[in-house]
């Protein structure tokens, strides 16, 4: 633990670092292990997108034209497990820190020489994972929630994964017990809990729903490992276990996961929306407690996931009730933005937009998700196109779209840059259009009895697995146009004042030059 | 200040570690928690005989076929059930002998897995003799019958007209004890 | 940890950190009334109280069931 104190404080006076390839790899710096969170998330982004192009270029058209079956299974495992556990996740912990120290006007995060470490766990569990393709046997084609008996009976591939997801714990694990750390213990003098903006809000409830349920996950892959390679059997009937089993444990973790992929965002949105309204958050109190209200129902709900699993009435209408009333504090959330937009004098630049976006197609999101959550129409659409087009409504337009804005309306701060105004609108205009085209029409797929995870499809789905697929195309190819403006701001954008948003009341705005020095608030700021 | 700060920070992330490591544990502990809630609220009641309770009233209105099915997985045994079907009336006791016979030359030790179709007719299936109960052990080319005795309840939905009763033999690893002892 | 009002931490009646664990299981709470919690409730007993709300929750759930079953 002394490694820990001599870090802490060795390193606020330390402004040698060593330059090149190796301020990277051994820097300790919030603000460079941020931008290194952001561009491996990005990277990953385009790793999962690419397979997402794959699944999307297979089902064009009825029939097997591109990806053999197995190959298939593979991608939509892929997919899942990268877009999941190595864009969204580790983006999300990029926005922490950078922003944190930033927000509650602390040096740096508590441990930094751990967030180093957590951050470079990252790159060797991708590797991992996306070398698992070339295995004998090819990657996990189980499903990106791994199931038995898929995920017993698979090959190497499946071991591969088992150590990947092994990894990305841990490094969830670091990283949460660091923003934790840093948001209880390094707050500026007169910070207190409840003047703390809201993104750090949600991150703190986030990061503790993180060492909640990540361990579970450890544990339940580990069970997985042993079922495979030790002759236990948690998972196997012939040995009295029993597959059932896994899914209740694998959604004891993956219910709560879904809100940790979600209450940052609503705290990137809750940072935007007053901004570019001019106006403080609406309920910021009633904020607060609706996102812990969220964290501790998110742990009672799992089982509406396995509503066809097998379970008695009285388990499907508990789990179906408490799903529902869920509604209730994301309702509440969802009117205190709209009232806070209410009569301010806004403005549309990029970040409100995708903050906007946000809104609008999360609430259909959160819709569907109601509409999944009553029993009956649940034993309908179980496994069918329209969970998939629920999911991305909260995924994609929910989570994606809150981490453009974040990145819009923080890119100014981090690199001292303007983004290209006029591209980023284009970039969310094309985005919100092709998003709509290509999940929209899912939904009808969904309703009219499409599966999930089948390659093939009956010809009555012909139609709209071709708009889906031409508006996934587009909505890929829109990413890059983000990757170009994000290069375009860093090299050559317009050198940007110290607040460009003029409604922006966080310390990171009036208390830090633009861009943010390499160390800041070496002196706490003192918050009235 | 920073040296108080420090030694907070240290305290937090053991506290953390801590709550971390309960947390592994606990997923661990979901596991015989499951079966006892399994047990206790009688879900998943597949390997225990279940009581008679009342005496249950034989339905001679009605036929129900019950077609018997016998699997093996990964085991050299050859295995199934001495009649393919039986006519029954729902609220009849039946009793149906099932043969395996080891084709190896080792001891080997196996568990059955019974399997229903329709998925709800464990709820109307009661079974006060199986040779699922247990584990079975049979010496290299030993043959045995055994018998299952069983009653369809009358509550069994009118429009069923056919059921399955499937058994699959697993092998069980040499000194693991059987499913439920 | 951080202390800046310490003067009154912990002297919260049991019905105010219920009516608080209440209020954020709606999700809506009152500015002064937040500010007044904020003041009076120590972390541990936000928490131990929210355990206690999640377990009355569930158990009210539950029971809305078997009336839905009975």
């Amino acid at each position: 633990m002394a490694a820990v104190h001599g870090d802490v404080h060795g390193h606020e006076h330390d402004d040698h670092h060593p330059s090149g390839i190796m301020r990277w790899i051994t820097t300790t710096n919030h603000k460079d292990i941020g931008t290194m969170y952001l561009w491996f998330s990005f990277a990953m982004f385009l790793v999962g997108g690419t397979l997402a192009m794959g699944i999307r270029a297979e089902l064009y058209q009825p029939g097997i034209q591109i990806l053999e079956p197995e190959l298939f299974n593979q991608f939509t495992t892929l997919h899942g497990l990268i877009m999941v556990f190595g864009a969204i996740m580790p983006a999300f912990v990029g926005f922490a820190n950078w922003q944190v120290p930033l927000m509650i006007g602390a040096p740096d995060m508590a441990f930094a020489r751990m967030n180093n470490w957590s951050f470079w766990l990252l790159p060797v569990a991708a590797t991992l994972l996306v070398s698992s393709f070339f295995v004998p046997g090819g990657a996990a084609a189980g499903g990106w929630t791994f199931y038995p008996p898929l995920s017993t009976q698979g090959g190497l591939g499946v071991d591969l994964m088992i150590f990947s997801v092994h990894i990305l714990g841990a490094s969830s694990i670091m990283g949460s017990i660091n923003i934790i750390t840093t948001i209880l213990n390094m707050r500026a003098p007169g910070m207190t809990l409840m003047k703390m903006p809201l993104f750090v809000w949600t991150w703190l409830i986030t990061a503790y729903l993180l060492v909640l349920v990540m361990p579970v996950l450890a544990g339940v892959v580990t069970m997985l490992l042993t079922d495979r390679h030790f002759g236990t059997s948690f998972f196997n009937a012939a040995g009295g276990g029993d597959p059932v089993m896994f899914q209740h444990i694998f959604w004891f973790f993956g219910h709560p996961e879904v809100y940790i992929m979600i209450l940052p965002s609503f705290g990137i949105v809750s940072e935007v929306i007053p901004t570019f309204s001019r106006k403080p958050l609406f309920g910021y109190s009633s904020m607060v407690y609706a996102t812990a209200s969220i964290a501790i129902l998110s742990c009672v709900v799992w089982a509406h996931h396995m509503f066809t699993a097998g379970m008695p009435t009285v388990g499907q209408l508990f789990f179906m009730y408490a799903t529902m009333l869920i509604a209730v504090p994301t309702g509440v959330k969802v009117f205190n933005w709209t009232a806070t937009m209410w009569r301010g004098s806004m403005s549309f630049e990029t970040p409100m937009l995708f903050a906007i976006g946000f809104i609008f197609l999360f609430v259909i999101g959160g819709f569907s998700g109601v509409i999944c959550a009553i029993v009956p129409i649940d034993i309908q659409v179980q496994d069918t196109y329209y969970v998939i087009a629920h999911f991305h409504y909260v995924l994609v337009s929910g989570s994606l779209f809150a981490l453009f804005a974040g990145a819009y309306y923080w890119i100014p701060k981090w690199t001292g840059r303007m983004y290209n105004e006029t591209l980023g609108k284009w970039h969310f205009w094309l985005s919100m259009f092709f998003f709509n085209l290509t999940f929209f029409v899912q939904h009808f797929l969904g309703l009219a009895g499409m599966p999930r995870r089948i390659p093939d499809y009956n010809l009555q789905f012909a139609d709209f697995n071709m708009i889906s697929s031409i508006g996934a195309f587009g909505f890929g190819s829109t990413q890059l146009l983000f990757l170009y403006i994000m290069i375009n701001c860093i090299r050559s954008g317009e050198k940007a004042p110290q607040k460009p948003w003029d409604g922006a009341t966080t310390l990171e705005w009036t208390h830090l030059p633009t861009p943010a020095p390499y160390h800041s608030f070496e002196k706490p700021p003192v918050v009235n | 200040m920073v040296e108080n700060k420090s030694i907070a920070n240290v305290l937090m992330l053991k506290k953390l570690l801590i709550f971390t490591l309960i947390m592994f544990v606990f997923g661990f502990a979901l596991v015989p928690f499951y079966e006892k809630f399994c047990e206790v609220t009688g879900i998943n009641n597949l390997l225990r005989p279940d009581i008679q309770a009342k005496e249950i009233q034989v339905d001679e209105s009605r036929w129900i076929m019950v077609e018997f099915d016998a699997n093996t997985r990964g085991l050299p045994w050859q295995f199934k059930p001495l009649q393919t079907n039986a006519r029954i009336h729902p609220g009849e006791p039946v009793s149906v002998m099932y043969e395996i016979t080891n084709n190896s030359d080792r001891e080997i030790n196996g568990q059955a897995i019974p399997s229903y179709s329709p998925r709800f007719l464990d709820k109307y299936l009661k079974k006060f003799e199986c040779f699922c109960f247990t584990k079975q052990t049979l010496k290299p080319n030993e043959t045995r019958q055994m018998p299952v005795q069983f009653v369809i309840e009358p509550e069994l939905p009118a429009d069923i007209q056919t059921v399955t009763i499937s058994y699959t033999f697993f092998e069980l690893a040499a000194g693991v004890s059987a499913v439920n002892k | 940890m951080h202390n800046q009002d310490t003067q009154k931490k912990g002297s919260a009646s049991i019905w105010q950190i219920a009516k608080a664990v209440m209020f954020a299981f709606m999700g809506i709470r009152k500015k002064s009334d937040l500010e007044n919690d904020a003041a009076t409730l120590t972390p541990a007993q936000v928490i131990i109280g929210g355990i206690i709300g999640a377990v009355l929750f569930v158990l009210g759930v539950m029971f809305v069931v078997r009336l839905v079953v009975s």
